[in-house]
């Protein structure tokens, strides 16, 4: 109680803002400039974990950007003000015993160091003057575009991400770029300073941006050294997402397949891929779908019956990825060679039956809600990775929908997915592909049945 | 009536007290180690000692299908469906991974469901059923797996380095198999090996997880009482010292080129080791630093040990530019080796790997297989909890002598355009120079 009352005293000064619904030891404030200030409070082991997220990623890049709020967090951790080269900087991260990285996706790019408690402040200020005062020389920047590139050419030596990327053209068509956070190799091989700036002034703003503390903090303490290092940091007289608009992704216009030969693919692998809903149009359809997803990855569920449990492949995923803009919901599939013909009508036939009224029993429904809720407590183990789960959330849904997401989830009926499955993919255009390599190509000839 | 209550419940808890310190206990021969965590999940980890060296080359993979029919083949009480199901029911998680020291049966779940999911995993080890159509399925899928293991860059990149550095021992078996010997197994063969293997005498458990001590004492007690005794077995430690630098390349349509190259490490139980795994760290910083940050040669480049049974050095690339790669790698060790490694860089990277060993405390599932780790090689499983103490005496001269004592020669394999690779750069005894600035290569 005694708790209470002081955290109640510390965050008063910052009454005027509305507080989202947050978890137990979550505590939020928004800094004058506009900056989220998130703090976990968590005891498990004595380390802090400090993330910075930006509403950056593939959705704010056009053609001519695509690839660079990815090449722009690589050169986060280049230089800056207080450490002008990347010698300095790592050398400092080593200092602080820090374990650090960042990833860009397609709704956010973030940037996370964890280190022990009592380096909070310390890295607090290193933090602050990567975000702030990046530096980018043409030097540094020719040597960083290869190793952003050779990340590209790693993602290309495996199978599976050829047909993700074709898949994703195809999907996403004119606005792929805002799906396809890797980006395009001649884009990321001319990039220039004045184009990492362009990125740094038009996103990279308090009024843009969350930073969570978590772990073994206090969270008084923590709020006050976030104000005092960040609370100068200016804003943009405008909201960057309002200025410069995400534009709407348009529907698939027409079912499309292909078939894609590669000598490195040694089994086949297929996918199938429609446009889902999103957090801003249909934030209760994206729980009706992470919950049938859920129901098809029981053992017991037609689907892994049908192609599991028959020998028909030894993969049957369905998965939908939570966006504020355009969410896809994924089929992959990886067949039984000698069984491709099999495995592929088999997948349509189960397609064609998902929104059938007993496609699943009421108890795999409730199976799927409890799984569902094992899976979140087994997130929560790891306290560093509490921040990333929340800034996820802050970009492409909320901090209410995250904190009042199992509470929504228990009221989903079996309605609401056949809703959700209405509306999403019965009779709805999708793309289809296949990587195969030649000699199976050969042998099996997918391209007589994998087609429209 | 309510304080008596109070009173039996006071006596019951402390009969079955939960105990707040990692601890071990024998149990009819078996050596079970309890870490309790503080949270919400329980994790089991079976270690059956061994690995490769429990089979010939000819049987490779059996291990492996022995492993997976465990939760895919049935138990003589249910279908395979029943006993999936039933895990289902509780989203419990029974996993088998099949490495070349030992094979890891591991169980997790959620506390308040352990009742449910232990009977269930117990079941699995001791009442297989091995039924002859499941077992058809898993061969086939196990088939499978090898090809995916071809098609991932990175795996199969690491067979071959495994195949070419370790030709003739041990550990050039694949626990994976081959088309060849996965072909060859029957399910009686199969399950004939489990129970030559899965004894007593090959095994320790590792529980994390807050579980009364008493009740997994009595749990434990059946578990093990109906596992074969076996016979006595002793672990066999093998060094691995390349002679010479080797290279092998292989042609594949890649997008860019996989490097790996082994060298020697020393056995996790020596004194040799502390220091190496300092210098590791180190190693593979000063790899980030020249090769990705002042050459921009490469996203991946990696230096690391691996201290099992064989223990070996590894360096890691992917790149454009596999030549101008090798000349500052290999200048980088020379570098190191006569300079030695900075007495600050030494002091960091302890203070480093502190934290890095409370991040690895932060899931059961890591802590479980630290634990796992360090009794399967070290024998010694408290060695998880105090890496901090057994780092803070190691000095700089430590480090730089062991670096230099097992960081010779290497056995380099290749995957990639061949014709952008000069072998001779890996393995003439000379260094190559490193290349002049902004030469895109050589």
């Amino acid at each position: 109680m005694k708790k209470m009352i002081l955290l109640l005293a510390a965050f008063g000064a910052v009454s005027s803002w509305a507080q989202p619904r947050l978890p137990k030891d979550y505590y939020w404030q928004k800094l004058d400039n506009g900056l989220e200030v998130v703090v976990i409070e968590n005891h498990k082991v004595p380390l802090a974990t400090i993330e910075i997220a930006v509403r950056n990623g593939a959705y704010t890049e056009g053609p001519e950007y695509s690839g660079l709020s990815h090449l722009f967090e690589h050169m986060f951790f280049k230089a800056n003000k207080d450490y002008p080269d990347q010698e300095k900087f790592l050398k400092r991260t080593q200092e602080l015993g820090a374990i650090w990285n960042g990833t860009t996706g397609d709704e956010r790019v973030n940037y996370y160091f964890t280190f022990d408690k009592d380096s909070l402040e310390a890295g607090l200020n290193f933090m602050n003057a990567a975000i702030r005062y990046p530096i980018y020389r043409e030097e540094d920047m020719q040597k960083e575009r290869p190793v952003v590139d050779g990340e590209f050419q790693r993602a290309e030596s495996d199978p599976g991400f050829l047909l993700y990327y074709e898949m994703g053209k195809r999907v996403w068509g004119d606005l792929f770029t805002r799906k396809n956070a890797i980006g395009d190799h001649d884009i990321i091989n001319s990039a220039t300073p004045a184009k990492m700036m362009v990125i740094k002034d038009k996103y990279y703003l308090p009024n843009n941006s969350i930073l969570v503390i978590c772990g073994d903090v206090v969270p008084q303490q923590a709020f006050a050294l976030a104000k005092k290092i960040y609370g100068d940091w200016k804003p943009s007289e405008w909201d960057p997402h309002i200025k410069y608009p995400i534009p709407e992704f348009q529907p698939i216009a027409k079912t499309d397949y292909f078939i894609k030969e590669s000598s490195i693919a040694k089994n086949p692998q297929i996918m199938m891929a429609w446009q889902g809903p999103d957090t801003r149009n249909d934030s209760a359809a994206t729980i009706a779908a992470d919950v049938f997803s859920k129901v098809l990855s029981l053992n017991s569920s037609k689907w892994q019956q049908a192609l599991r449990d028959k020998g028909l492949a030894t993969a049957a995923d369905v998965s939908y990825q939570t966006n504020k803009y355009v969410g896809p919901i994924g089929i992959f599939v990886t067949p039984i060679p000698g069984k491709l013909k099999e495995c592929y009508t088999e997948v349509m036939n189960q397609v064609k039956h998902w929104g059938d009224a007993d496609y699943f029993s009421d108890a795999e429904l409730a199976k799927a809600k409890a799984g569902l809720k094992r899976e979140q407590i087994r997130r929560n183990e790891k306290p560093s990775s509490l921040a990333s789960q929340l800034t996820y959330n802050w970009t492409s849904t909320s901090l209410d929908y995250m904190t009042d997401y199992f509470s929504a989830m228990d009221k989903v009926t079996r309605a609401d997915i056949q809703r959700y499955i209405s509306k999403y993919i019965t009779g709805k255009p999708y793309v289809a592909g296949m990587i195969i390599n030649k000699e199976m190509n050969d042998q099996y000839k997918p391209g007589d049945y994998f087609k429209n | 009536m309510k304080n008596i209550i109070f009173f039996f419940l006071l006596l019951s808890a402390t009969a079955n007290a939960q105990e707040n310190k990692p601890y071990e206990m024998m149990v009819n021969g078996v050596k079970v180690i309890v870490v309790p965590s503080g949270n919400e999940i329980v994790q089991i980890d079976m270690v059956i000692k061994g690995g490769v060296q429990n089979y010939t080359a000819d049987k490779a993979g059996i291990e492996k299908l022995a492993m997976t029919a465990l939760t895919e083949c049935g138990t003589m009480k249910r279908s395979k469906n029943d006993f999936k199901n039933a895990l289902d029911e509780v989203d419990a998680k029974m996993y088998a991974y099949t490495g070349r020291d030992a094979a890891h049966v591991q169980l997790n779940c959620i506390k308040g469901d352990f009742e449910t999911a232990w009977p269930l995993y117990a079941e699995a080890l001791t009442a297989p059923k091995f039924d002859a159509k499941e077992f058809a399925r898993i061969k086939e899928e196990a088939l499978n797996a090898l090809r995916e293991e071809e098609s991932n860059p990175d795996a199969a990149l690491r067979k071959m380095a495994m195949q070419t550095a370790f030709k003739g021992l041990d550990y050039a078996k694949s626990p994976n198999g081959t088309v060849e010997t996965i072909k060859a197994l029957t399910p009686a063969a199969t399950k004939a090996y489990l129970q030559s293997t899965l004894t007593r005498s090959r095994i320790f458990i590792v529980v994390v997880g807050d579980i009364a001590k008493e009740d997994l004492q009595k749990k434990m007690t059946a578990f093990t009482a109906n596992l074969p005794q076996g016979k006595p077995f002793l672990l066999k430690r093998t060094a691995y010292t390349p002679k010479a630098h080797s290279f092998v390349a292989q042609k594949k349509d890649v997008a860019t080129n996989y490097i790996m190259g082994f060298s020697g490490a020393p056995d996790p139980t020596s004194k040799d080791y502390y220091p190496a795994t300092l210098a590791s760290g180190m190693f593979y910083d000063k790899a980030f630093l020249e090769v990705r940050t002042n050459n921009g040669l490469s996203y991946a480049p990696a230096a690391y040990i691996s201290g099992g049974l064989t223990p070996f050095s590894t360096m890691y690339v992917t790149t454009k530019e596999p030549d101008k790669y090798i000349a500052v790698a290999r200048n980088m060790v020379d570098n190191l080796k006569k300079n030695g490694f900075p007495a600050d860089d030494v002091k960091n990277t302890k203070n480093t790997y502190a934290n890095y060993q409370y991040y690895n405390n932060e899931t059961n599932q890591s802590l479980a297989g630290m634990v796992a780790s360090a009794e399967l090689n070290q024998g010694a499983w408290r060695k998880a909890f105090t890496l901090k103490e057994d780092l803070a005496p190691i000095t700089p001269a430590d480090v730089n002598r062991v670096f230099n004592k097992y960081i010779s020669n290497f056995t380099w394999v290749y995957q990639g355009d061949t014709s952008k690779v000069n072998q001779k750069l890996f393995i003439q005894k000379e260094t190559p120079p490193l290349p002049a600035k902004d030469t895109k290569a050589f």
